[in-house]
């Protein structure tokens, strides 16, 4: 019930932020822009809306997820907000848990929202609902998932300039998952090394980009539900060891 | 009668790593405050009063040390169902209404309703928030309203122990005067008040018992009562001879004492003696004891001394 109500709250405090309406308009705008972009490339009019909406639904999603979660904290201590809250019979973990069921319930506001205009633009060209459009859209959430598991962790001691890039160099670094990969090949063992600690410690955002398969049908998903399912599991535990991570962090932290 | 608050040696020492210099902001404290009193705290600003009220309710980690309240450990989060706390200068979700944040803080207490509701409306009432304002936005808030949000808040789960920080200061003299009977009536509850402030008329008014804390370090503890009896007397002198080495004569007996104009002395004291070694020197010299009235001490007179006197300027 309490990280309930501290989400709950979290999402009405999240919401009035307008810097993260710009960016949902944004994405939005540019999905719904897919159909005109399309014309100016008629041969390739399905490839340029199933791109444009799923990079839209990333893009405005990176940043609706960094904006809203790297702040939960930080803005609790400086208004002094959390010692009416932590003076309560509320464990820090509690706090933890639902400050991030808050953020990621916006984010999931806000990709549904996205995806439901994505789809329907879909709709309006296809006349059909390609299943493979409606993955992008729920990889795109679990990639958010663990995004913003990882900006809250670094929440529980970064400022909030220092997580937005330490979090958008991790997503950046963690989207390039096939050059870490061939890193871990390389002959210098120095650079093999750094390549595999690169590769296996962050979060590896490359698994969630279907989106090259999709708009290159050559390029095929053997079996969709395996990779949906063991991406799934991925960003679920790798959230909770970065939840862990935080509570163990936020538990020592003078507030 | 039980101890409410019991802290045994609690000592809080930040280490500042850019000037490799250890700060000490409250240093071996050993107090204890009993069930069902009103127990002043005091000291000037950094003195570690709210520190000390933040290591209690478990925010920040003591150096050293332990306290109990209610007869279990601070930090205890069983405990916490028991305490309320009103930090100084709070700042609370503006875009909530002030209803929605007394039924937000009530969920965090697991009351469930409809016992919230009633609980809410009860706090909002004895707090005297008007009705009108309830459903309004906190961000449309005085700061008088704000502070009756911050003591509705603090009383939602009918707590045995609050720690209010300053909850009168800044408040118009009609609010002032409320608030600050809405905490003197807290103890007619039966509850325990551990109050920070700087309101010293007001602590003289509603207190128990103080104790005086500076540079984290407690100077003394004791009932008001006790602490302002004495009677002081000032003493109002003069002489021709002041300007010729009497002044600073008085002055090395009385350090204190102060010249007004060249043939006017003035000084406090509750100690005979030292009057009458002043009387003596005033009168070899020529000159004549204009007056010696009797004073009642105040609070902000004990509490001024102690700090002076600690600071090496009496």
């Amino acid at each position: 019930m309490i990280p309930f109500a501290i989400a709950q709250q979290t999402v009405r405090e999240a919401l009035r932020r307008r810097v993260m309406w710009i960016f949902l308009v944004s994405g939005v705008f540019l999905i719904a822009m897919g159909p005109v972009f399309g014309f100016l490339s008629p041969k390739d009019s399905q490839t340029v809306l199933r791109s444009l909406g799923l990079a839209a639904i990333l893009l405005a999603g990176l940043f609706i997820t960094i904006v809203t979660c790297i702040y939960l904290l930080p803005v609790e201590i400086e208004r002094r907000t959390i010692y009416t809250v932590l003076s309560k019979p509320v464990q820090r973990y509690q706090f933890i848990l639902g400050k991030f069921m808050g953020g990621f319930a916006v984010v999931f506001i806000n990709i549904v929202a996205m995806g439901i205009v994505f789809l329907a633009m879909l709709w309006l060209q296809e006349k059909r609902l390609p299943p493979e459009m409606f993955i992008g859209v729920v990889m795109t959430f679990f990639q958010m998932l663990l995004l913003a598991a990882l900006t809250i962790f670094f929440s529980t001691f970064a400022t909030p300039v220092v997580n937005f890039f330490l979090s958008f160099g991790i997503f950046l670094v963690g989207n390039m998952s096939s050059v870490t990969d061939s890193l871990t090949s390389n002959n210098n063992p120095l650079v093999s090394n750094a390549g595999k600690v690169i590769h296996y410690l962050l979060p590896n955002f490359g698994n969630f980009n279907i989106q090259n398969s999709i708009i290159h049908p050559t390029i095929e998903i053997k079996n969709p539900n395996v990779f949906l399912f063991q991406n799934m599991i991925y960003a679920i535990v790798y959230s909770l060891v970065l939840l862990t991570l935080a509570v163990l962090i936020f538990d020592r932290r003078e507030v | 009668m039980a101890a409410a608050i019991s802290i045994d040696g609690l000592t809080k020492k930040y280490i500042d790593v850019w000037q490799k210099m250890e700060v000490t902001a409250v240093n071996n404290l050993h107090l204890q405050v009993e069930e069902g009193e009103i127990f002043g705290f005091l000291g000037r600003n950094g003195a570690g009063k709210t520190t000390t009220i933040k290591m209690l309710l478990g925010l920040i980690f003591p150096t050293a040390g332990d306290a109990t309240l209610l007869g279990k450990p601070m930090g205890d989060n069983n405990v916490k169902q028991d305490l309320a706390y009103l930090p100084e200068e709070t700042y609370f979700y503006d875009s909530m209404t002030g209803w929605d944040l007394m039924d937000y803080y009530g969920r965090l207490f697991r009351i469930p309703e409809p016992e919230r509701s009633r609980r809410v409306k009860i706090c909002l009432e004895k707090v005297q928030l008007q009705p009108e304002a309830w459903k309004r936005n906190i961000r449309g808030y005085s700061k008088g309203m704000r502070q009756r949000i911050g003591i509705a808040q603090a009383l939602i789960n009918d707590p045995k122990l609050l720690f209010l920080d300053e909850p009168t200061s800044g408040l118009d003299p009609i609010a002032h005067s409320e608030l600050r009977d809405i905490v003197a009536s807290l103890k007619d509850e039966g509850k325990t008040v551990f109050l920070s402030s700087h309101q010293l008329a007001d602590v003289e008014l509603i207190c128990s018992r103080v104790a005086i804390i500076h540079r984290g370090k407690l100077l003394t503890t004791g009932t008001i009562r006790d602490l302002i009896s004495g009677e002081r007397k000032e003493v109002t002198v003069t002489s021709q001879a002041l300007q010729n080495g009497l002044y600073e004569k008085i002055h090395s007996i009385v350090p204190g004492a102060q010249r007004q104009g060249n043939e006017l002395v003035r000084f406090l004291s509750d100690d005979d003696d030292t009057i009458s070694a002043v009387i003596d020197i005033v009168r070899g010299a020529k000159g004549k004891v204009l007056s010696i009235v009797p004073q009642k001490r105040t609070l902000e007179d004990v509490f001024v001394e102690t700090v002076r006197k600690e600071e090496g300027e009496l």
